[in-house]
């Protein structure tokens, strides 16, 4: 692949696929998928979301691809300057900008969410939480070591703030080093070893069938009966539908901002098409094969149907830092699984947290002409700065509202920009052309239709109905203890100061640019 | 609980749609000659 100029570029296509990939493929994947599934319909489930797959996500990663590669032309990295080069009006710069305040607020936490699993991967392969022989005791292991409780194996936050460091550290390494030699390295290294770590354990899992004979309803197959098994009377209930519309739109980490960073470092004539859809089935063979076949059904052989279901519904969390640490305990090399099932989930999270970080420096980087070294310098300040909330107030709930706004309903909000921007402002003649151009294999022109009605109608039902389930009573605090409310309300009170900031930044940017260029 | 026959196809049919896909990516990402 040639450069495009003075920015940086991709070494090779399987290492931007792989890079994308790896941003797609995180944490939901193993834990969020499976316990969606068996909660909302089993094999069911599968129907609507190979739909969504169709309809919602493989539009919206064409879509991002395409404003990614379309804006590397015009030397813009992040979201701002690609709307801006997409839509000649002043207030094109500011939707994106929403790109870049998304994509650092979930640098932020998921470095932090990350550094658990690298901590947790230690305490496998040393045995730390071996002789913890129930959920509770498991629980209080995991909670006290994100200082949410003091318990007999931890008592501060001390090993959680290191692991945070040393996440932190890697994170930033990594995009110090750069596109090439930084972030498609370290796909290279992290793709397939996680992919390797989760058929060994999905191998294991499989060959696991009944451990224990006195009860034989504890299955491997039951656990994928619990999974698989379809409620065919579900398909009639709307939250099934926007339970699958929003698995598969969290899982190919769409309206982030992320994937068109990646993308602008290619060439105006570099295939997006098959790329695209390469990305996201590499993201689909990681979630449904692998995702599905480990967690769900290795906890059900264990501790059955019932148990599982009452663990899970702690959240993906519980089910992957509790749960799989008992089942670890009770199988032969039990540390080693433990090892690698951890270490594979801090593969998906260190590869998705760096193309979080990416958007933002690429935007000091091309808007203010600042070096690599400045630019990485600037944002591990700020990020070091925020991460001190996340880690000190975590138990009062800063991690979960930035989560919310930002991580949850600000994509979908942030999606529905730019598919309007790209589908309707710059035409969806104009958008079919850009896409299409270079193209390993053609779009179907069925997906011009879908691009320009049906995915932002998707996008435009899920808003309207969270914000009427979630969003308002969210807004409201509602359920919220009065001792969290003021972390709660500094939380919003910092977010808007950020988007501020961003706003202010654009602004200084576009004068600069006014004065010294136009 | 059991797997039944449904849960097979249904089990079947998603991983054989998503490696057919994954094998068609592939093999045109990694064989298939680039025009350039």
């Amino acid at each position: 692949m040639a450069t495009n100029n003075e920015r940086e570029n991709w070494g090779s296509r399987i290492g931007l696929i792989l890079a994308v990939a790896g941003n797609a493929v995180g944490l939901g994947n193993f834990l969020r998928f499976p316990v969606q599934a068996a909660q909302n319909g089993g094999g069911a489930f599968m129907i609507p979301y190979f739909i969504f797959f169709l309809i919602l996500g493989i539009p919206l990663m064409w879509i991002e691809w395409g404003i990614g590669r379309h804006g590397g032309k015009y030397k813009h990295g992040s979201t701002p300057g690609m709307f801006d080069a997409l839509w000649k009006n002043r207030a094109a710069k500011y939707f994106g900008s929403f790109g870049l305040f998304i994509s650092f607020i979930i640098l932020v936490y998921y470095t932090y969410l990350t550094s658990w699993t690298l901590g947790f991967s230690f305490f496998s392969i040393t045995k730390m939480y071996f002789g913890l022989e129930n959920f509770s005791d498991m629980k209080s292991f995991l909670y006290s070591y994100q200082g949410r409780e003091v318990s007999s194996s931890f008592s501060n936050i001390t090993p959680a703030y290191i692991f945070m460091i040393l996440t932190f550290a890697a994170n930033f390494f990594v995009l110090y080093k750069g596109v090439s030699k930084g972030i498609e390295k370290l796909a290279k290294i992290a793709l397939p070893a996680l992919f390797i770590f989760a058929i060994i354990i999905a191998i294991r899992v499989f060959t696991l069938g009944t451990p224990n004979q006195n009860l034989p309803e504890n299955s491997i197959m039951s656990g994928f009966a619990f999974i698989w098994n379809p409620d065919l009377s579900s398909l009639g209930d709307p939250k099934i539908w926007l339970a699958a519309a929003g698995q598969i739109f969290f899982t190919l980490s769409v309206g982030m901002g992320a994937i068109q960073a990646y993308a602008s470092y290619l060439r105006p004539k570099d295939d997006i098409v098959l790329s695209g859809l390469t990305t996201a089935t590499t993201n689909e063979f990681a979630e449904v094969i692998l995702g599905g076949s480990i967690a769900i059904p290795i906890a059900v052989a264990f501790f059955g149907v019932t148990i599982t279901t009452q663990m899970a519904a702690g959240g993906a969390f519980d089910l992957g830092f509790a749960t799989l640490p008992l089942v670890f305990e009770r199988l032969p090399f039990g540390q080693i699984f433990g090892f690698m099932w951890f270490l594979l989930l801090f593969f998906a999270g260190i590869t998705s947290s760096v193309a979080m970080g990416q958007p933002i420096i690429a935007f000091l980087e091309d808007e203010f002409g600042l070096s690599k070294k400045k630019a990485v310098a600037s944002i591990a300040t700020l990020t070091f700065i925020c991460i001190q909330f996340v880690v000190f107030y975590l138990k009062y709930g800063v991690l979960n509202e930035m989560d919310y706004w930002a991580g949850t309903f600000g994509l979908v909000v942030f999606a529905l920009f730019e598919i309007i921007i790209f589908m309707w402002i710059f035409g969806s003649e104009n958008a079919f052309e850009e896409l299409n151009r270079g193209g390993d294999i053609k779009i179907p022109i069925i997906f011009k239709y879908i691009m320009k009605y049906i995915t932002p109608m998707v996008l435009i039902i899920i808003i309207a109905w969270w914000l009427i389930q979630d969003a308002i009573p969210i807004f409201l605090l509602k359920g919220v203890s009065d001792e969290n409310i003021p972390y709660i309300i500094g939380t919003r009170i910092g977010m808007v100061l950020l988007i501020i900031g961003i706003f202010y930044l654009v602004h200084t940017a576009w004068k600069k640019r006014g004065t010294k260029w136009n | 609980m059991e797997l039944r026959t449904e849960g097979y196809i249904f089990l079947i049919a998603s991983w054989s749609f998503i490696i057919g896909l994954l094998i068609f990516c592939y093999k045109k990402v990694l064989f298939d000659k680039k025009k350039d």
